[in-house]
C-alpha cells in the first residue's frame, strides 16, 4: 500500500490498480443481488456474474504488475477486460475501460481534469459498441456518471469528491431507467447493468477512501439504499436487448427516419451542446456524446447526407456507418465488411459441412455456441466445425470466441451466438482476429439450427450471412424454464419457481408442471400453419416424460409432425422450434 | 441419302410412340437383383418398385457394355447412316464411356457421342430436340453443337423421400454431407455439372416443394413445358402440380416417370422438376 493521503489530487498507476482490484472484490460481494434482477426472471445470462467475470479478467492481469504508469495500468485493464468480457453488459463494461485507457494513454499520472476527460472517452467507446443504443440502460447510467464527473471538475474537488458526485449523478440516472424503458417499468425494476456500473464505482471509491484513511461507513451504499425497496429491482442485459429480441425483423423505428446514421467527429473545441441542437430537428433517437476533441453522433434520420455535411463543418468525420433500418439484415456492420469475395472452392462439388470432411483454409468454418451434449451433437452433425460450450448456463468470454475462431484452419468464419446475450461478445471477437468473420444474429439454439440448415458452402460469406439470418428468423422458438424470482412480465404476474414458457423473448405461458406449461406455450404459438415441431428435451427431463408430452401434442395437433431429440441442455426443460 | 439416327439409353424413358416416330434406338441399362437381372424399362414401374420394396437387399444398377453399343451402332452404320448417341451424364453412370469405347472399337467417324450431363426428362428433352433437328435437315455437326448449348439450359431439381437410396447406390455426390444429420431434413437436390448436388435443405416436404417451384421462371414466356418427375409419389405430384399452376397459370406440365434405374437411385417417393431455362 502506498502511504495514505488526505486529499487525492492526482491519480497514479498504483492508485488505479488498487481501485480496480478493490472494486473487483467489492463487486464479487454484490453480484448475486444484481443477478437476481433480470427483467426476465430466467436462470441464465446473469448480468452480475458476467460483469464480475469481466472485471476479474482485468484484476487477474493487474495482480501481477506493479510500478506502472496510469496509462499502462488502464491499457492492461482495457485489454484484459475485453478478452474476458462476457455477456452484453460485460462487453459494454470493457468498452468503457477501453475508452478510459484511450483517455489516459501515455500519461504517468492523471489529474482531475484528465480523468474526467477519460470518462468521456469511455462513453464514446461504450456507445460505439452497441449498434443501436437504447436509453434506460447501462449506457444511460454511464453517460450520467460522465456528466457528473464533468460537473465535479468544475467544482474543483479532489478525486473522492469526483467519484461521489459522479456516483450521485449515476444513481439518479439509474432511478430514472424505468421511465426510459417500458419493460423495466412493467417489471418494476431498474437496469441491472446500470446498477453494476454503480457498484463498480462504489468499489473504486472505497479504495480511494481506504487510501485516504476515511472510514468505510461514510459511503452510502447503493446496495443498502436501492435494493431494500422491493419494487426497485433491476433487469439484466435484457434492458438493452430484450426489446430488440422481441421485435424480430420488424424492429420498431419511425418510418419517417429510416437511416440509422453513426459517426465520430474529431476536431478542436467541439461543443456537444451545439451539435446536439443543430442535429436535433433532423431526426430522432439522437445521441451526441463526447468532449472537445472527439464526439460520437448517433441519429435516425431521413437525410443522412445532411447529417454528414453538418458534422463535416465541425471537424473531420470517422467511422461513418449508415444503415437503412428497412433492410437491416442485409447490411449489418459485419455483413458489409465481409465483402463480396466468392469462395475459391466454389466449383468443388464436394460439400464440406459434414463432420468427416476436413475443413480447408479457403472454406467457410462455422463456430457455434451450444449448451447440452445432445444439442452439441446435433450442431456438429449439421456441420458446425467448432462448438463453444456455454450458452445459457455460462456466457463464453470474448477470448473463448476468439480462440474458437483461431482454432479453425479457415480464413472465413461464421459465428452463431445462439443467444441474445452473446452477440456483443461475438462482435468484439470479430474485431480481434485477422480472419473474415461474420456473426449471424441467432438468438436461441433452435434459431441457430435453422441458420445452420441454410448454410451453403458454395456461396460467399456475405450471401450466407443474409440467407442464414433470414432462415433463422423464419422459425418460432420456444423455451421452457423456471422463474428465479417473482416478476411482472407482459402483464403476467410470475411467481418464483413457477415454470415459464417464452417464445422469442416473450412470456406466453406459466404453470406448475413442465409438460403442462410447454403444451400451453405451444398452444399460444401454434397458428395452424406450422408443419413441424422439433423438440429438444433438457438434462432434467427423462425420455419417458418427453414421450408423454409428444403423445399429448400429437393428439392435439394431428397436422403437426413432432420430432423429439435429446438436447441435454441445463436449466431449460425444453427448447423447441415451430415452423 | 444418308440418314442421321439417334441412339439413347433407357434412362431417357421415352414412350414407345416417340421412339417409333423418330426411329430412336434405345440401349438399356440393367438392374441387378440378387436373383435376377432386369433390363431397364422392360417391366412396368409398379411391378418393379414392388420388387424393390420386397427385396431385402437394394439392387445395383449397371451400364450397358461397349458390346451392347457396338451392336446398336453397327445396325445403323452398316447402311451408311450416321449416329448421334446421347446419354445419361458421365457424372452418374459409365454409359457414356461404354458408348465411347464402342465408337473406338468400330473406328467409325460417323458416330457422335454426347454426354447429356443430365438424365430422365432432361435427357429426353435433348433427344427430342435432336430428333426434331434431324427432321429439319440439320447436319450431325450442327446438331451436336446445338445439343452442347441446349444441355446447359436444362434444370433438374428433385426431392427424394429419403437419402437412403442415393446413399446405398453411391450416387449421392454433394449430398454426402447431409448424412451425418440427426434432425429430419428434406434435402432439395439438383443436377449440377452432371452430378447430384445439394440445392437446399429444409425441414418439411411442403417447404421442399415450394422451394423447387420457386426455381421456375416467373413468366411462362421463358419456358415451354415443365416435366414433373416422379416415382411412386402420386399424391405429392398432385400438390406439386397445383403449386406449378399457381406460379405459372396455363403452363403445360407433363408427368414423367423415372426409369427403374433412376428410380433405384432416387428411391420411391421422389418428385422433381425438369425444365429448359432460356
Amino acid at each position: 500500500m502506498s502511504e495514505k493521503r488526505e486529499n487525492i489530487f492526482t491519480l497514479q498507476g498504483e492508485d488505479l490498480r488498487h481501485m480496480i482490484l478493490e472494486a473487483c472484490d467489492y463487486f464479487e460481494q454484490h453480484k448475486e443481488s444484481i443477478n437476481d434482477l433480470n427483467v426476465f426472471p430466467v436462470p441464465d445470462g446473469d448480468t452480475g456474474t458476467n460483469m464480475s467475470l469481466t472485471l476479474k479478467a482485468a484484476a487477474g492481469e493487474l495482480l501481477s504488475v506493479s510500478s506502472r504508469s496510469i496509462g499502462e495500468v488502464a491499457g492492461i485493464a482495457a485489454r484484459s477486460s475485453l478478452m474476458g468480457a462476457r455477456g452484453n453488459s460485460g462487453v459494454i463494461f470493457s468498452q468503457l475501460f477501453r475508452g478510459i485507457a484511450r483517455g489516459l494513454a501515455g500519461k504517468d499520472e492523471a489529474n482531475l481534469y484528465e480523468v474526467g476527460r477519460a470518462f468521456q472517452y469511455g462513453i464514446v467507446y461504450a456507445y460505439n459498441a452497441v449498434s443501436r443504443p437504447i436509453e434506460g440502460t447501462i449506457l444511460t447510467v454511464a453517460r450520467e456518471i460522465a456528466r457528473g464527473s464533468r460537473e465535479a471538475i468544475q467544482s474543483s474537488l479532489n478525486f473522492i469528491g469526483l467519484f461521489q458526485i459522479a456516483l450521485e449523478s449515476g444513481k439518479r440516472a439509474l432511478d430514472r431507467t424505468p421511465e426510459l424503458l417500458p419493460a423495466l417499468k412493467e417489471a418494476g425494476v431498474v437496469d441491472a447493468g446500470g446498477l453494476g456500473l454503480i457498484v463498480f464505482l462504489e468499489g473504486c471509491l472505497q479504495s480511494l477512501l481506504k487510501n485516504a484513511s476515511h472510514e468505510l461507513e461514510t459511503i452510502e451504499l447503493t446496495q443498502g439504499s436501492s435494493l431494500k425497496e422491493p419494487e426497485r429491482r433491476t433487469p439484466g442485459d435484457g434492458g438493452i436487448f430484450r426489446d430488440e429480441a422481441a421485435a424480430n425483423l420488424t424492429e420498431e423505428f419511425d418510418e419517417r427516419y429510416p437511416y440509422c446514421t453513426e459517426l465520430l467527429i474529431k476536431g478542436k473545441g467541439l461543443s456537444v451542446k451545439k451539435i446536439r441542437s443543430e442535429l436535433g430537428k433532423l431526426g430522432e433517437s439522437l445521441l451526441v456524446a463526447g468532449e472537445k476533441e472527439i464526439v460520437k453522433v448517433h441519429i435516425h434520420t431521413a437525410d443522412p447526407g445532411r447529417i454528414l455535411q453538418i458534422c463535416l463543418q465541425r471537424g473531420s468525420i470517422h467511422d461513418i456507418k449508415i444503415d437503412n433500418m428497412n433492410d437491416q439484415f442485409i447490411k449489418t456492420r459485419w455483413g458489409s465488411r465481409s465483402g463480396e469475395k466468392n469462395l475459391k472452392g466454389a466449383e468443388n462439388t464436394e460439400r464440406t459441412s459434414g463432420v468427416a470432411v476436413p475443413l480447408l483454409a479457403d472454406q467457410i468454418g462455422i463456430v457455434a455456441i451450444s449448451s447440452g451434449d445432445g444439442l452439441t451433437d446435433i450442431f456438429t452433425g449439421m456441420g458446425a466445425h467448432k462448438i463453444i460450450a456455454g450458452g445459457q448456463s455460462m456466457n463464453p468470454s470474448v477470448e473463448d470466441i476468439v480462440e474458437a475462431i483461431q482454432s479453425l484452419p479457415s480464413e472465413m468464419i461464421i459465428v452463431l451466438p445462439n443467444n441474445n446475450n452473446i452477440r456483443l461478445a461475438a462482435e468484439q471477437a470479430v474485431k480481434l482476429v485477422e480472419k473474415e468473420v461474420v456473426v449471424v444474429d441467432t438468438r436461441s439454439l433452435p434459431q441457430g439450427l435453422a441458420a445452420l440448415l441454410a448454410f451453403d458452402p458454395a456461396v460467399s460469406l456475405s450471401q450466407n450471412h443474409v440467407e442464414m439470418y433470414q432462415r433463422a428468423r423464419q422459425v418460432k422458438t420456444g423455451e421452457v424454464t423456471f422463474a428465479v424470482r417473482d416478476a411482472r412480465i407482459n402483464n403476467i404476474q410470475v411467481k418464483k419457481d413457477n415454470i415459464i414458457g417464452l417464445s422469442d423473448g416473450e412470456l406466453l405461458a406459466q404453470g406448475k408442471t413442465v409438460n403442462g406449461t410447454t403444451a400451453d406455450l405451444i398452444k399460444a404459438m401454434f397458428t395452424g400453419e406450422e408443419e413441424i415441431l422439433s423438440l429438444f428435451y433438457g438434462r432434467e427431463i427423462t425420455s419417458s416424460q418427453a414421450d408423454q408430452l409428444v403423445g399429448k401434442i400429437e393428439t392435439e395437433y394431428p397436422s403437426l409432425e413432432v420430432e423429439l431429440h435429446y438436447g441435454g441442455q441445463p436449466l431449460y426443460y425444453y427448447l423447441f422450434s415451430l415452423e | 441419302m444418308a440418314e442421321i439416327r439417334i441412339v439413347t439409353d433407357s434412362t431417357a424413358f421415352l414412350p414407345q410412340e416417340k421412339l417409333d416416330e423418330y426411329k430412336i434406338k434405345v440401349v438399356p441399362l440393367y438392374v441387378n437383383f440378387s436373383d435376377e437381372i432386369i433390363i431397364d424399362g422392360s417391366i412396368e414401374n409398379k411391378v418393379f418398385f414392388a420388387k424393390i420394396r420386397q427385396s431385402s437387399k437394394l439392387p445395383f444398377t449397371s451400364q450397358p457394355s461397349p458390346g451392347d453399343f457396338v451392336k446398336a451402332y453397327e445396325s445403323i452404320i452398316k447402311n451408311g447412316d450416321e449416329v448421334i448417341s446421347i446419354h445419361i451424364s458421365s457424372g452418374m453412370s459409365g454409359t457414356v464411356e461404354s458408348a465411347a469405347s464402342a465408337k473406338k472399337m468400330l473406328a467409325s467417324d460417323s458416330i457422335s457421342v454426347v454426354d447429356s450431363c443430365s438424365t430422365s426428362a432432361g435427357l429426353a428433352m435433348l433427344v427430342t430436340a435432336a430428333a426434331k433437328a434431324i427432321k429439319e435437315g440439320k447436319s450431325r455437326d450442327e446438331i451436336t453443337t446445338m445439343l452442347e448449348k441446349l444441355k446447359k439450359k436444362i434444370k433438374i431439381y428433385f426431392v427424394p423421400a429419403t437419402l437412403e437410396y442415393l446413399k446405398k447406390g453411391g450416387r449421392i455426390g454433394g449430398a454426402q454431407a447431409l448424412l451425418g444429420t440427426i434432425l429430419q431434413i428434406k434435402p432439395v437436390l439438383m443436377v449440377k455439372n452432371g452430378k447430384v448436388d445439394v440445392f437446399d435443405k429444409v425441414r418439411t416436404m411442403k417447404k421442399a416443394l415450394k422451394r423447387i417451384v420457386d426455381e421456375l421462371p416467373e413468366k411462362t414466356e421463358g419456358i415451354q413445358e415443365v416435366a414433373i418427375l416422379q416415382a411412386e409419389a402420386e399424391e405429392t405430384v398432385v400438390t406439386l402440380k397445383n403449386l406449378i399452376e399457381e406460379r405459372l397459370p396455363g403452363i403445360r406440365s407433363v408427368i414423367f416417370d423415372l426409369s427403374p434405374v433412376i428410380g433405384t437411385h432416387a428411391g420411391p417417393g421422389v418428385v422433381g422438376l425438369a425444365f429448359l431455362q432460356e
